[in-house]
């Protein structure tokens, strides 16, 4: 029984010291209030994510990063940020217990659709990944581009060189 | 008049008044011509963002006028080689320095002109969005030495082979390697071997800068990295045409 008693003990004590050095991390998420209401292709969004340690320990090489999801219907896909974000990732952050990071995430909006953005987070010690609430938005569709600017100078700047090549073969032949 | 500026106002009447030099015009706005109707008439590109087209125009013109000037500085010794004009060039009171100076201003003066033709087809695709004026800014500054430095690598294999089918063909080969980020994705790019040569590929990083320019609304203190790899290119291969003009081939 004494002994029963000293393996509960150690068993209690390394569950305890490993609940311990688990990260916790509390991760919220919130649209920027100046964001457009009705955003559409070409805007710029603003998300701001505030990441807390909630545990008793520091964090070390806290890395978070932003993701994009498309969620249009027939179209569901993870999103390439190359052209969306050029911030896309806070990389080797320390975090004290009880401490706080703010971060201000820029996204361009390139393709109209639905959307939906979450942040997420691990540290260097830690398999766990901490995700934030998500943030479902629409882009609308916007025609960038014109059709009535375009052809004039598509078809008219070839048609005008077309033009000068001929004149001067007719001005050449006819000097001959 | 100096005789290098001479040739320059030759070679820069030869593209404005030659029929050959207007067909090379007309080919080059057919190329930003195609581009710019291919917008329209396909859905998927016609939603892009209006950022990201100026982007796609702006490295198209690079590339159209990079070809342009391979096949100018491919003529510029070889071609008058073929036509028999070279050895009187040379005996006339012109020093292989004037020469190679001429067909050099003659080459500027040309990406002059495709630089201005390029303006109203950034303005037909860009107007009304973002960043075009910071478009028409870097590419006159990243856009102009990889474009030169094309003409002038064509400039240097011209006057060493002698042969203008022969340097064009290297030349063009460069430029195919060099502008392949045109055509593969940054994802691809982002491998070692792709972050390697996009360290060392002039034609990248032009296309990196207007992409962050651009796209991104980068400032230009992140842009300085590229800026001295497009004026090492510029530098190496003009000093290249240099060397090998003080003894072009007869042969």
């Amino acid at each position: 029984m004494k002994h029963l008693q000293v393996l509960l003990l150690l068993a209690g004590l390394l569950l305890g010291s490993g609940l311990a050095q688990a990260a916790n991390l509390d991760l919220q998420l919130a649209a920027d209030p100046k964001n457009p209401s009705s955003p559409t292709m070409g805007d710029w969004m603003h998300f701001n994510s505030v990441i807390s340690n909630t545990g008793q320990q520091a964090i070390d090489g806290l890395v978070a990063w932003i993701s994009l999801v498309e969620v249009t219907a027939g179209h569901e896909q993870p999103m390439d940020l190359e052209d969306w974000s050029a911030h896309k990732a806070v990389t080797g952050t320390t975090l004290a217990p009880g401490g706080s990071l703010q971060t201000n995430w820029p996204v361009r909006l390139i393709k109209q659709g639905d959307y939906r953005v979450v942040i997420s987070a691990t540290d260097r010690n830690d398999k766990t990944v901490f995700t934030s609430p998500t943030i479902q938005f629409h882009v609308a569709q916007k025609p960038v581009v014109e059709s009535r600017r375009i052809l004039p100078v598509a078809l008219g700047l070839p048609l005008f060189i077309g033009g000068l090549m001929g004149y001067r073969r007719y001005k050449q032949h006819h000097a001959g | 008049m100096k005789p290098s500026s001479l040739i320059a106002q030759k070679e820069r009447g030869a593209l404005l008044q030659n029929q050959r030099g207007l067909a090379w015009l007309l080919a080059y706005s057919g190329i930003l011509s195609a581009f710019a109707l291919l917008l329209i008439s396909n859905k998927e590109l016609s939603l892009l963002d209006n950022a990201q087209i100026v982007y796609m125009m702006a490295g198209t013109v690079t590339a159209a006028g990079a070809l342009i000037a391979v096949i100018m500085g491919a003529d510029a010794f070889a071609g008058e080689r073929e036509r028999g004009t070279l050895v009187p060039l040379l005996t006339a009171p012109v020093s292989p320095a004037q020469l190679l100076m001429g067909k050099a201003l003659g080459l500027v003066s040309a990406w002059l002109l495709m630089y201005l033709l390029a303006l109203p087809y950034l303005w037909a695709v860009g107007a009304g969005g973002q960043n075009l004026l910071q478009a028409i800014f870097y590419l006159a500054l990243f856009g102009t030495p990889v474009v030169l430095g094309f003409g002038y690598l064509a400039m240097a294999l011209s006057a060493r082979s002698g042969s203008v089918l022969s340097s064009m063909l290297t030349s063009l080969i460069v430029l195919l390697f060099s502008a392949s980020p045109l055509l593969i994705g940054p994802g691809l790019r982002n491998s070692v071997i792709g972050k390697a040569i996009d360290a060392v590929n002039p034609f990248s990083g032009a296309l990196n800068t207007f992409d962050s320019v651009i796209i991104d609304s980068a400032p230009f203190s992140g842009q300085l990295a590229r800026l001295a790899l497009v004026l090492i290119w510029l530098s190496i291969t003009f000093l290249a045409a240099r060397v090998t003009a003080r003894h072009p081939n007869f042969r």
